[in-house]
């Protein structure tokens, strides 16, 4: 502590600047990683919170995929013995004038058995059950939506329905608390038999809760459910829906983790970096205490003590950061998950998982230690003669260089073999990281290699500074080499997610000219993911009637459990989609295959979903339907972006007998040569869209509806990149400041010999804008190679479709200045402080 | 109300009742028609004494255990053509649907849901059923002044495990139910203001208290007939939906 107290504390004072950039590098470190993983953790934990609060007693729900199914199935649940009670449900998310409101349409005589609704007023219930039945615009609400939206009973709620705009009415409010509290308490209970009505679902249910008899089993309840109603549908407990949509939003969790551990890779590589320069710079004060008396032990215990405290100290202000972070990402998650997925989030409270706050902080403190520990052991057993002699600490041994370069070379070959064997999973990620530690271990060697390199370049565009600059570079490569690994890493992961980006762009865009050629899309929301409602198939009858409509196709696409993952059937008119795009399929027969799925004898299959489930041309495909199980055989895979879990394509005749359903999503509708896009909109508009709730949008709408939603997807992407960006920024700042401290009598020497000031900025400027040089150089490069890792990544784990390799050349031109201005931005501060520190003092320096 | 809304108390006997199921027989003999129809108005006294009042037609044909009933709501406005179909079966519980004419279909009341309070109500709709007398059994416990008092235990699915029946040795009619659930008294019914109605001994006042939620409903018959001409075509899930 005293050692603490008398040396590091006015260490500390004196570098206040360093010490800043340190806690900084550790708060952004830190931050990041504890920001991306709450704010994913509370969206997900509203969303189980949301499926737990409604589940009331409910051990078990019977569900047959989206589309549900008919009202019989309730009667053959209640009818067995081991049933005490069952209710069915349907839930819908609905748009009102302050927001979605989850409706939960519920049969309000049998579902009290299973929720309990908890009523203000003095009757315990709602204002009058009879005239709640009888009315079908009667509406139960949460007290926190009432007050949000100023509503007391008998008040009047406007609802988008299928039915178009309806107002309802508030017969009923519940306390907070329990089912109240669901999806952030926006939420209202809407008498089921009503709710099919104003959300055009038939006379179907979207699942049965259900409580079993005493003295029943979960696991012989559901055996004895799943025998009694078929292979067709699913019976879980409630929690289970919860990790269907992880399960669902599978590809997002694993983007976000990948990024937001490689944005801690990036950080922890900093607080090494900012430590071991730390550490080293202080040689000559370590021999003046080994000098004076001071053991090994008592050096190195003061080094870490110190790195333990600033690792703390840093852990603690970047978990506080990332909890920041998390409240303001955590709506921006929920709101394009449900864009992306179609399920409606909330996002709630913030979920803090202490596990992950904790080893947040531990590793930010382990990180700073661990940093620590090799200098400062080095430190204390060097010998303090030697340990007074300036920079010799900062340049590397060629035996050093020579131990790094074989590593290198072992984890370069290592590598190479890996992607040789990259079939397996376990190999290809082992590529990935053996890669990126092979670029990390030559970046010392390279960064040596690139100083002198430019030293001529430098050299010719001012002959003092510029050779000063490059020197410095040369001598001091592990200042330098850190600081510019860190920044490859950057750049490497800016390039790699860009590139990914560029090329889904690519890929979708082409998929858009092909499949998404219809002139109008008739949709029941204003997103083509969600499936709150759905048409009645007599609309399209209406529709192919309006002049200037050449053909139209009716599209149902429902999230079905197949081969135990949530994919996207697609029931479409298969012979008009085929003369209308002309897909040619990845596999299969173009000339037989189309006619075999329209006559119901197969099904096309999306590449992501031949890739992600190991599904084949020709074999059978189990695909559980209420009338029982589907077994069709894939006639041919085609590249099909609808679903991320990947998408089932097959006739709608087929859907219709299966599903016994023939509502529909989406129309397609292709115009008559000649006819007007603007006024057969409006005509569809003037005959149907006072009467229903429709939205008609154009093909140009449906690419600016799908590019933005992409743009969301790599939204949270960019966040991170710009976060890896400004650590690495933090690095060149943290070096250029160690730099001219260690160059300070260097400096000094140069003022008093008549070197102007404006020429000591140069240099340090110069130096500065050498390392975001060959920073950007070695980015790039290390950028290609994880770009090949990344769509393999996406390929194997996330979406399974095989992107094209297209090097990001735009992304890589913009990355360039932006660095090199960064990087002199960096050194303004750095270099001032060169020209104005006292020449006596510089010269007194050591 | 009529006793066919308590129904599975009316039940036949010979004339001289001794045992107690020959006690319940007798009852159900001396109530018997063949169909019935009254105008009801329901009072229900909720917390805070609250009182809703709301009026129906009910008629029936047939009776005891193979009886159909029809309920429909006519006050206040917002209730009015709700309906309740009721088909009877001396073997198993009633088959139940109400008519909503709002969203224009029927639903199947569910015999999970049967001890539900019936919209709103002190009766639950298993109340409205009318179960046949070998359903139940029967103990006589004592001898009242004047009144028997009965023991019943459903043999079937019913919210009950028990009821204690109080018939008036006089003309065989019931004055008063007490039915219990394995927590207790649950509902406890007075039948009141008895007058004859073509020879049938009938309550014009019912009421009918559900113990546990300290709440109370009245029910008085209006326009009450038996034996008036309906036909097996008005008790159909269509005549349901047509509201006729």
């Amino acid at each position: 502590m005293m050692l603490l107290r008398l040396i590091s504390w006015p260490y500390a004072r004196k570098h206040l600047l360093r010490w800043l950039l340190t806690l900084t590098g550790i708060v952004l470190g830190v931050g990041v990683f504890v920001g991306m993983h709450t704010a994913n953790q509370s969206v997900l934990a509203a969303f189980h919170e949301t499926i737990d609060r409604i589940a009331g007693t409910t051990q078990l729900q019977v569900t047959a995929g989206e589309p549900g199914f008919d009202e019989v199935v309730l009667e053959k649940v209640q009818a067995l013995a081991e049933v005490r009670a069952a209710a069915p449900v349907i839930e819908a998310t609905v748009g009102t004038d302050t927001g979605n409101v989850l409706i939960l349409g519920v049969d309000m005589l049998g579902d009290r058995s299973l929720r309990t609704y908890d009523f203000e007023g003095t009757d315990a219930a709602i204002d009058d059950p009879l005239v709640f039945l009888a009315q079908a615009d009667s509406l139960i609400v949460t007290r926190t939506f009432a007050d949000k939206n100023g509503l007391k009973l008998n008040s009047r709620v406007p609802m988008k329905t299928m039915q178009g705009d309806l107002v309802f009415t508030v017969r009923g409010i519940m306390k907070p608390g329990g089912l109240a509290s669901a999806f952030g308490g926006d939420l209202a209970v809407m008498d089921i038999y009503a709710a099919q009505k104003f959300f055009g679902r038939g006379r179907k249910f979207d699942r049965v809760d259900l409580a079993l008899a005493d003295g029943v089993t979960l696991e012989q309840g559901a055996a004895k459910l799943r025998t009694a109603l078929g292979p067709g549908f699913e019976v879980e407990p409630p929690s289970s829906r919860g990790d269907q949509f992880e399960q669902t939003s599978r590809a997002y969790t694993l983007g976000s983790n990948i990024t937001s551990v490689f944005a801690l890779f990036i950080g922890m590589f900093i607080i090494y970096n900012t430590f071991a320069i730390a550490v080293t710079q202080r040689r000559a004060e370590i021999g003046i205490l080994r000098a004076l008396g001071a053991t090994r032990a008592q050096i190195r215990t003061l080094f870490l003590a110190e790195s333990a405290v600033a690792g703390i100290a840093g852990s603690s202000l970047g978990v506080l950061f990332g909890i920041a972070l998390a409240r303001g990402m955590s709506g921006y998650i929920g709101g394009m998950l449900s864009e992306v997925y179609g399920v409606a989030q909330h996002s709630g409270e913030l979920e803090l998982d202490p596990w992950l706050l904790g080893g947040a902080l531990a590793m930010g403190v382990v990180t700073s230690l661990f940093a620590a520990v090799i200098p400062a052991r080095a430190a204390a057993s060097v010998d303090p003669v030697k340990a007074l002699q300036k920079g010799r600490n900062q340049a590397l041994t060629e035996r050093e260089n020579r131990v790094r370069r074989w590593w290198a070379l072992v984890c370069a070959t290592a590598a190479g073999v890996a992607l040789l064997l990259s079939n397996n999973s376990v190999m290809f990620y082992a590529g990935f990281v053996l890669s990126v530690i092979a670029s990390v271990l030559l970046a010392p060697t390279l960064t040596l290699w690139l100083s002198h390199a430019l030293r001529p370049v430098l050299s010719a565009l001012r002959p003092v500074e510029g050779t000063l600059a490059a020197d410095s570079l040369i001598q001091g490569p592990r200042r330098t080499s850190g600081t510019v690994a860190a920044l490859m890493l950057s750049l490497a992961l800016v390039v790699s997610l860009g590139g990914l980006s560029r090329s889904s762009f690519a890929s979708l865009s082409e998929w858009m000219t092909t499949a998404l050629n219809p002139d109008l899309f008739v949709t029941t929301g204003e997103t083509l993911t969600s499936r709150t409602f759905v048409f009645p198939a007599l609309l399209g009858e209406g529709l192919r009637k309006i002049p200037g409509v050449a053909e139209l196709q009716m599209v149902r696409s429902v999230r079905v459990t197949v081969r135990n993952a949530p994919v996207m059937i697609l029931a479409i008119d298969v012979e008009s989609l085929e003369k209308r795009t002309g897909m040619r399929p990845l596999e299969g027969d173009v000339r037989t295959m189309y006619k075999q799925v329209a006559r119901g004898e197969g099904v096309l299959i999306s590449e992501n979903f031949a890739h992600l489930r190991g599904a084949k041309l020709g074999e059978v495909l189990e695909i559980p339907a209420p009338t029982g199980m589907l077994r069709l055989p894939v006639a041919g895979i085609v590249r099909d972006y609808s679903d991320q879990q990947g998408s089932v394509l097959m006739s709608r005749e087929r859907f219709i007998q299966a599903w016994n359903d023939d509502s529909v999503n989406i129309f397609r509708i292709y115009l008559q040569p000649g006819a007007d896009e603007a006024a057969v909109r409006q005509r569809i508009l003037d005959a149907y869209g006072k009467t229903q709730r429709l939205f008609v949008l154009t093909n140009s709408e449906v690419r600016q509806y799908v590019t933005r939603l992409t743009d969301q997807w790599f939204g949270l992407t960019y966040i991170q990149i710009a976060v890896a960006v400004l650590v690495a920024m933090l690095g060149i700042v943290n070096a250029l400041t160690v730099s001219i401290t260690d160059r300070r009598r260097e400096l000094g020497v140069l003022q008093a010999v008549g070197g102007l000031r404006q020429q000591i900025r140069h240099t340090v400027w110069m130096e500065a804008v050498a390392i975001g040089f060959i920073g950007i150089v070695l980015g790039l490069a290390l950028g290609a190679v994880e770009l090949y890792y990344a769509l393999g990544i996406a390929r194997r784990d996330m979406i399974g479709i095989d992107i094209g390799y297209s090097y990001p050349v735009g992304v890589a031109a913009a990355l360039a200045p932006v660095i090199l201005i960064a990087a002199f931005l960096a050194a303004i501060g750095p270099a001032e402080s060169a020209v104005r520190g006292s020449l006596v003092e510089a010269l007194e320096y050591e | 109300m009529s006793r066919k809304l308590i129904p599975w108390l009316l039940l036949a006997a010979p004339l001289v009742a001794q045992d107690a199921r020959q006690i319940i027989e007798e009852v159900q003999r001396r109530q018997r028609s063949e169909s019935q129809h009254y105008e009801g108005t329901l009072e229900v006294t909720g917390g805070g004494n609250r009182i809703a009042t709301k009026r129906w037609t009910f008629d029936r044909i047939g009776s005891f255990g193979s009886s159909k009933s029809i309920l429909r709501f006519t006050v206040p406005a917002e209730v009015k053509g709700v309906g309740l179909l009721i088909v009877n079966h001396p073997e198993r519980a009633s088959d139940q649907w109400m008519w909503r004419p709002a969203i224009g279909r029927e639903q199947r009341i569910a015999l999970q849901d049967r001890s539900t309070r019936f919209f709103g109500t002190d009766f639950s709709f298993e109340d409205l059923e009318e179960r046949d007398v070998a359903q139940f059994d029967f103990k006589l416990l004592g001898d009242e002044g004047g009144v028997w008092k009965v023991e019943s235990t459903p043999r079937k699915s019913s919210q009950y495990t028990r009821s204690f029946l109080w018939v008036k040795k006089e003309n065989y009619t019931i004055v008063k139910v007490e039915s219990y659930n394995k927590k207790g008294l649950l509902r406890a019914i007075d039948y009141r203001d008895f007058e004859q109605v073509k020879g049938i001994w009938t309550a014009r006042t019912t009421e009918i208290q559900d113990v546990p939620r300290n709440s109370r409903t009245t029910l008085k018959y209006d326009k009450l007939e038996y034996n008036i001409p309906l036909k097996d075509a008005d008790f159909t899930l269509d005549a349901l939906r047509r509201g006729t």
